[in-house]
């Protein structure tokens, strides 16, 4: 397994030579990729000559010195997060998000904070203040979003693991785009103290990887309980790199996959045919496949929208210019707060903003956000029938493949057409991943698997499978 | 019948309140903040968490500041909703509110009484920080500090029993140990309506006094509109604690919309029935249970068992002194004159340096004839404001009862020598004469003189000397 043969790897020769080699990676192609908003490359050495001690000592932690990017809507202290937005362009995180303090904990040496959608607001990488991401695989192409820097900071080898955050496929899009493995954990298994907000009834940090045991690594240092997020809740205590690893060719005959009809519905047909080409292999490794029903898919767009608009305009408005980041003034209060925010925010943040103030208020409530709030319950059962005979639900990541950069900018619904396959996960709080299986016309495709909420090992078991399937070591 | 209801009772005054008390905690509602905000710096008492930095999440609500909620609802008689309630965010942009909402749950509990005033619901929210708007500084050591809102129903009917209400209510939060002490004070939203007129809301009233400040001028304010033929419309008015009036803060046309959501980022919490009951098991007697054990046990009138339970300290007080006196002396003197020492003082029993000692020596003078109910009051009076020894002031007074009947046969017939007329008069049959030599007596002897002894033997002086 690459991941794992790299840490042994690093553990015989030397991490510094390892960090070096990935700075001066970014030093001569960053520039045009842009998928770093800040580096911290002085912290980085720093702290690889510590793990370089500790790996002399034995004593090094399970991340042993692995290069790490994370996205920059994710606290790193004394580091700047910007999340991509001119709001924050000077704003220097006072405190390490959960996530970032387990990460430090078990040596993973963290690089840079990526470039990212502004506040997490877009599918394709490109809404950032600090200018759009380029997808490593052709630069002309977008490498997705929102967390399209973790994505093809990775692609291009800038780092060795990243951290994103998924929304409403904020991980799986970009990983696909860029193809790379994402990992979006069931809602409440990784802790959101630290990541700043989009929707927050939604999202969580997440893994990006080279392959199924690079994602389970981060996984098992970044899961579990966290009493500064009361959503969290208790991991499973199996190790989740010993499950990938104690897995063999033979566990794939005892998986029940499904899929669902409506997952492949407006997809592409060449991403459809490798999708489905990818099925019928893993049958003749001797899984069981049966096609299913997602009958409420359908409204899965709309209502991720409604709550994500709602959430988000509540969450957005700490941005006032008062207590950090981008001031403008004005003669009062509300002068100087909106004068800020006009200045300040990028069209689709304000659109946001602007949407989830009308469908929360008081007159609108009951029409708009209460419903969607009963409708996700819907989708929520739609899985769980599922999940209750099926181990998996197999399908596309993305509906077609990367778009060329500035395409569909100026069409939001197009934007939000995209995220049709990748959202549900959200609503329904369950785990989901995507992975690279195979090209077309030069670019990657992804494949999306879903496992029940906290049914972590089972998704990672699936990765694998689709993993040997695709004849990796 | 409520204070001074009567004077009110052809507006139909209806007044209801929306109070304000910082729960006693050491940390602040959502982090880990010490929530003392008025001995440290400005800005001292501050993380991420409270402050609002981005992706910065709240904590659980803080398990003391809900234990003592639950304490302030079942002591007044309140049940908890069987529903698990939800913190909700309450959206309005304002400088000492860093995340421009306010975390505010769902009633909690409800249904209850206070004073023979219902107590609809309580609820637990956030403090914001404290901004002052002319230098345009904050200070975010407030923010995150824990309130329990208690929303009464309209059914107070005079401004003084507004007063009284909210003194009692604290004294007995303060009793009960859930509120912070050095705050001392409350804050309040007036609802008032009279006869004719629509309910009007007043703002953030900061004192027992400016409530009934407020109360006083609106009643005026409303009177006079509605004699001139005007209306009043519902609105929301601002008090201004310097000039003591009340100021249009804006019309119910334009109303606020917080946009209430659920919080996302906390999950909804669910109060146990075991948990209710041990805290039920370890709370203080509440004022209704106390009110019908003290009418039954001692045998007390509703007057003097209202006025000793709405100070809790007064009624244990009260308790202790029954233990070596007779109860209903003991209710009398506490519930009246020691009652109203305190007030005049404005001193609660837990404030002042009476006790129950006090009460029983005092009482024990009395019942051996050795002093005057008279001087018994100013016994109390003394005894609130030194705290000094019953048993020493009665000599630094000289309030031992002259019961010498040698003594007092000599000041009578000096008083007899003085006023001839007098004599002369009740010879020719005046009674009233006979009360006028005993006032005499009484004054020569600054009110020591034993009555019933000092009457007889002026009887028999006068007797003698016809």
């Amino acid at each position: 397994m690459f991941t794992k043969d790299l840490i042994d790897n690093l553990l015989s020769t030397s991490i510094e030579e390892n960090l070096h080699k990935k700075s001066e990676e970014i030093k001569k192609r960053d520039k045009e990729i842009n998928s770093f908003i800040t580096l911290g490359i002085e912290e980085a050495e720093k702290a690889s000559k510590e793990i370089e001690n500790k790996i002399k000592g034995n004593t090094q932690g399970k991340l042993s010195g692995l290069v790490i990017s994370i996205k920059d809507n994710i606290a790193v202290s004394n580091l700047r997060m910007t999340c991509g937005s001119k709001v924050l362009e000077n704003y220097v995180a006072p405190y390490d998000a959960t996530v970032t303090n387990r990460i430090k904990k078990q040596d993973g040496i963290i690089i840079g904070k990526c470039n990212m959608d502004e506040f997490a607001c877009g599918s394709d990488g490109t809404s950032s203040y600090f200018g759009p991401t380029k997808n490593p695989r052709n630069i002309e192409y977008v490498p997705g979003g929102s967390s399209s820097g973790s994505a093809a900071s990775v692609a291009a080898d800038f780092c060795d693991l990243s951290l994103g955050s998924d929304t409403g496929g904020s991980i799986r899009c970009p990983a696909s785009f860029c193809g790379v493995y994402g990992f979006k954990p069931s809602y409440g298994l990784v802790s959101r103290y630290g990541l700043s907000d989009m929707a927050m009834s939604l999202e969580g940090p997440g893994p990006f990887a080279k392959d199924t045991y690079g994602i389970a690594l981060l996984l098992d240092v970044i899961a579990g309980k966290d009493s500064r997020d009361t959503v969290t809740v208790e991991r499973e205590k199996l190790s989740y790199t010993e499950t990938v690893e104690k897995f063999n060719d033979s566990d794939i005959k005892k998986m029940k996959i499904a899929f669902a009809k409506e997952f492949f519905e407006g997809v592409d047909e060449g991403i459809k045919k490798i999708i489905l080409d990818k099925i019928g292999d893993l049958e003749s490794l001797g899984a069981k496949i049966e096609e299913v029903s997602m009958p409420n898919l359908k409204y899965a767009i709309p209502i991720y929208y409604l709550v994500v608009f709602s959430e988000f305009s509540s969450a957005m408005s700490k941005f006032d210019g008062f207590k950090y980041g981008h001031y403008v003034g004005g003669q009062d209060i509300v002068e100087a707060v909106s004068s800020t925010r006009e200045a300040a925010m990028g069209t689709e943040v304000k659109r946001r903003v602007l949407l989830g103030t009308f469908v929360t208020m008081e007159e609108f409530r009951g029409k708009w956000y209460t419903k969607a709030l009963k409708a996700r319950s819907v989708i929520k059962e739609d899985f769980k029938r599922i999940f209750n005979s099926y181990d998996l639900l197999i399908g596309p990541t993305m509906p077609t493949l990367p778009w060329k950069i500035g395409e569909r900018i100026s069409d939001p619904l197009s934007m939000y057409s995209a995220d049709i396959l990748t959202v549900s996960a959200n609503l329904a709080g369950i785990c989901a991943s995507s992975q690279p299986i195979g090209n077309l016309k030069q670019l990657p495709v992804g494949l999306q698997l879903h496992a029940d909420s906290l049914c972590e090992s089972k998704l990672l078991k699936g990765m694998r499978a689709v993993e040997i399937a695709c004849g990796g070591m | 019948m409520q204070l001074h209801e009567d004077k009110y009772k052809d507006l139909n005054l209806k007044i209801g309140l929306e109070i304000h008390v910082q729960l006693k905690t050491d940390q602040k509602i959502f982090c880990e903040c010490s929530s003392d905000y008025i001995n440290s710096p400005p800005n001292n008492n501050i993380c991420p968490i409270c402050t609002s930095q981005p992706g910065s999440k709240p904590m659980g609500v803080n398990e003391r500041a809900l234990e003592n909620l639950l304490k302030i609802g079942l002591f007044l008689g309140c049940k908890a909703y069987e529903k698990p309630f939800y913190v909700q965010r309450k959206h309005y942009f304002y400088p000492d509110l860093p995340s421009n909402y306010q975390r505010t749950s769902q009633p909690i509990l409800g249904n209850g009484s206070f004073m023979g005033v219902g107590i609809w619901e309580i609820h637990i929210e956030e403090d914001p920080g404290r901004y002052e708007l002319r230098e345009g500084k904050v200070d975010l050591n407030r923010c995150g500090v824990p309130l329990a809102e208690i929303v009464t129903a309209p059914e107070i009917k005079s401004p003084e029993y507004a007063r009284e209400f909210l003194r009692d209510l604290l004294l007995s939060l303060e009793y009960l140990g859930v509120i912070r002490g050095e705050s001392g004070s409350i804050r309040a939203d007036v609802n008032i309506s009279i006869m004719g007129g629509n309910r009007i809301e007043i703002k953030n009233v900061n004192s027992v006094r400016g409530v009934y400040k407020a109360l006083k001028y609106e009643i005026v304010r409303q009177k006079a509109v509605l004699q001139r033929g005007g209306t009043i419309s519902m609105e929301t008015r601002h008090f201004d604690e310097a000039s003591m009036i009340t100021k249009t803060l804006r019309k119910k046309e334009t109303v606020a919309d917080y946009r209430y959501i659920p919080d996302p980022d906390l999950v909804p919490i669910f109060i146990s029935s075991d948990r209710l009951n041990e805290i039920e098991s370890v709370l203080p007697e509440s004022p209704h249970n106390k009110k019908k054990r003290f009418m039954e046990e001692y045998s007390l009138g509703e007057e003097i068992t209202d006025a000793l339970i709405s100070d809790l300290y007064l009624a244990d007080l009260f308790e202790e002194v029954t233990s070596k006196s007779n109860p209903l002396e003991a209710g009398k003197w506490c519930a009246t004159e020691l009652k109203r020492r305190l007030n005049e003082k404005n001193l609660s029993v837990s404030t002042s340096k009476i006790n129950a000692k006090h009460i029983s020596d005092m009482i024990g003078f009395i019942e051996r004839g050795e002093l005057s109910v008279k001087n018994a009051k100013w016994i109390i009076e003394d005894a609130v404001d030194t705290g000094k020894d019953i048993t020493l002031l009665m000599k630094e007074k000289n309030f031992y009862q002259i019961n010498s009947e040698d003594t007092l046969i000599k000041i009578i017939e000096k008083v007899i020598q003085d006023n001839p007329k007098a004599v002369s008069d009740f010879n020719s049959g005046n009674q009233n004469a006979l009360h006028f030599l005993f006032g005499k007596v009484v004054n020569e002897t600054e009110g020591r003189a034993e009555p019933s002894k000092t009457i007889k033997l002026i009887r028999e002086k006068l007797c003698v000397v016809s």
